[in-house]
């Protein structure tokens, strides 16, 4: 009998004897009904074929619960329901806050193979489309991201129009030292620039030169654009990553969009630190 | 005093059909009105975008693709913000589709390019490796039916009262004008060009520059439009 020890178990029992009991008792009642009871009360005055109907006065219970539910309607209308209605907008605001904060708190210090495994997760389902699974710009049908600059005529392309080459809005990506001119070298002096520029600054002592005293202002000596006051001519730094994604872009392959609202910083940091790493 | 439903069953129907719908009528009816509206800023289809829509129907894309993204941060983060029930207002018939066996398609015109769209269209693994989705070839070749394109327009014009040739923002331009068959067919051309310019593939320039759109171009511009 070690089951009864159980207080539901004994709960059980006493609830299956009740009813057990109380069966038995209206079964009974009823019966005996059948058997002694007779018509007795009031007819009403209406009858159907000759078939009448006693006068009865509605349950208490019954005349409770009418009253009762009367009442919750005319609070579930004037209350109730304008108060209290479900908004399935409401749950997904507050769905979005509660996943932000968790984001947030969780990846305010991320390590840098946090950065690399959520930049690569980013990169393949927003950025793959275009650039490819490995980057590379899927045979010249965007960006390579795994160099700066993919050749020449890119660099050139610059020089010539100026930051109004890049298209997205009115000509610039938000830079703090703004657009950069049109036409600040051309002919042979352009080229040799490219050139260097475009061979990530080696060799080509004359474009060294010119890139000094043309470029430098803006871009810093060494092209890395003086910590995010102008384009990083070097790598893809996270400031040039955050403006491409804002501002979208349009150069000499195609159009890019912006991605503006469409990522978090955390996550625009890890989609820089990956792609720095497919270049190292 | 309800002796005289019981007796007439037919009014007793009537009746208990009224009681029932009433609580249905006042909570839906004045909501649909209301959330059935254009949305702020929502602008019936050019011409040249009505006809990719027919193009999009006839492909039958609605039975791959959504065009309705659900207020889940799963699928806003994918596709971007969710869809208000007033942006469909001019889509007759509404292509919400009921199966997602490729990517929902209603904000696609925010991270898609038209290149993007005619590589993929011609050799969908060429960009997404693994895709199962068919190549549209026939696309590239076939000529868009700008003329049941304009009837449709026309028709949601005169029936609809879609505001075609009207100034909807408040503005004092003429938002999106239809005017005669000629002059749409022209804006048509033009818009069409410009696309085709941006595929990058001659063979589309060259048709359009000959008064001929592809279908594939008349399907970008509808895509590109989806924001």
């Amino acid at each position: 009998m070690n089951w009864l020890s159980d207080n539901v178990n004994q709960l059980a029992l006493l609830g299956a004897a009740a009813i057990l009991i109380l069966t038995i008792g209206v079964a009974a009642k009823y019966f005996k009904q059948i058997k002694e009871g007779k018509s007795e009360g009031e007819l009403k005055e209406e009858n159907w074929d000759g078939i009448g109907e006693y006068k009865n006065n509605s349950p208490i219970g019954w005349s409770l619960a009418f009253i009762g539910t009367i009442i919750w309607g005319v609070w579930y209308w004037l209350v109730g329901y304008p108060l209290n209605a479900y908004s399935q907008i409401g749950e997904y605001n507050e769905e979005v806050k509660s996943y932000q904060a968790k984001f947030e708190s969780k990846w305010a210090n991320p390590s840098k193979e946090d950065l690399l495994g959520m930049g690569e997760g980013v990169f393949l389902v927003q950025c793959s489309p275009c650039h490819g699974i490995d980057a590379t710009g899927i045979e010249g049908k965007a960006q390579d991201l795994t160099r700066r600059f993919v050749s020449k005529s890119q660099v050139l392309d610059v020089i010539k129009r100026g930051s109004a080459a890049l298209g997205n809005p009115n000509g610039q990506l938000g830079y703090q030292l703004g657009m950069m001119p049109p036409g600040l070298l051309s002919g042979a002096d352009a080229e040799a620039v490219a050139t260097y520029v475009a061979n990530g600054f080696k060799g080509n002592n004359k474009g060294a030169e010119l890139f000094q005293s043309a470029c430098a202002s803006c871009h810093g000596p060494d092209g890395r654009g003086m910590n995010g006051m102008a384009p990083n001519l070097r790598e893809y730094d996270d400031p040039i990553i955050s403006h491409v994604l804002q501002h979208g872009k349009q150069g000499i392959i195609g159009i890019m969009p912006s991605f503006k609202g469409r990522l978090t910083k955390v996550q625009e940091r890890a989609v820089a630190a990956y792609i720095r790493s497919l270049s190292e | 005093m309800f002796g005289w439903l019981e007796r007439n069953p037919f009014f007793f129907a009537v009746g208990v059909f009224v009681v029932i719908a009433f609580a249905g009528l006042i909570e839906i009816v004045p909501d649909f009105a209301q959330q059935s509206r254009p949305v702020a800023g929502a602008k019936p289809y050019d011409l040249l975008r009505l006809a990719g829509r027919q193009v999009y129907i006839k492909d039958s894309c609605n039975a791959c693709h959504s065009q309705l993204i659900r207020p889940f941060k799963i699928e806003t983060d994918r596709y971007g913000m969710y869809s208000l029930n007033g942006e469909y207002a001019y889509d007759r018939p509404f292509l919400w589709g009921s199966k997602r066996t490729g990517p929902d398609l209603h904000r696609v015109g925010n991270y898609r390019t038209s290149d993007w769209h005619a590589n993929h269209m011609w050799d969908p693994t060429s960009v997404v490796p693994g895709s199962i989705m068919p190549a549209y070839k026939h696309m590239f070749t076939n000529v868009t039916d700008l003329e049941t394109a304009y009837a449709e327009a026309l028709t949601v014009k005169k029936v609809f009262n879609v505001p075609y040739d009207k100034d909807i923002d408040g503005d004092g331009k003429i938002d999106v004008p239809l005017g005669s068959f000629e002059e749409a067919k022209q804006r048509a051309l033009q818009d069409a060009l410009k696309i085709a310019q941006e595929t990058k593939r001659k063979d589309l320039v060259e048709m359009v520059k000959a008064g001929k759109i592809p279908e594939i171009v008349a399907l970008i511009a509808y895509l590109n439009g989806l924001k």
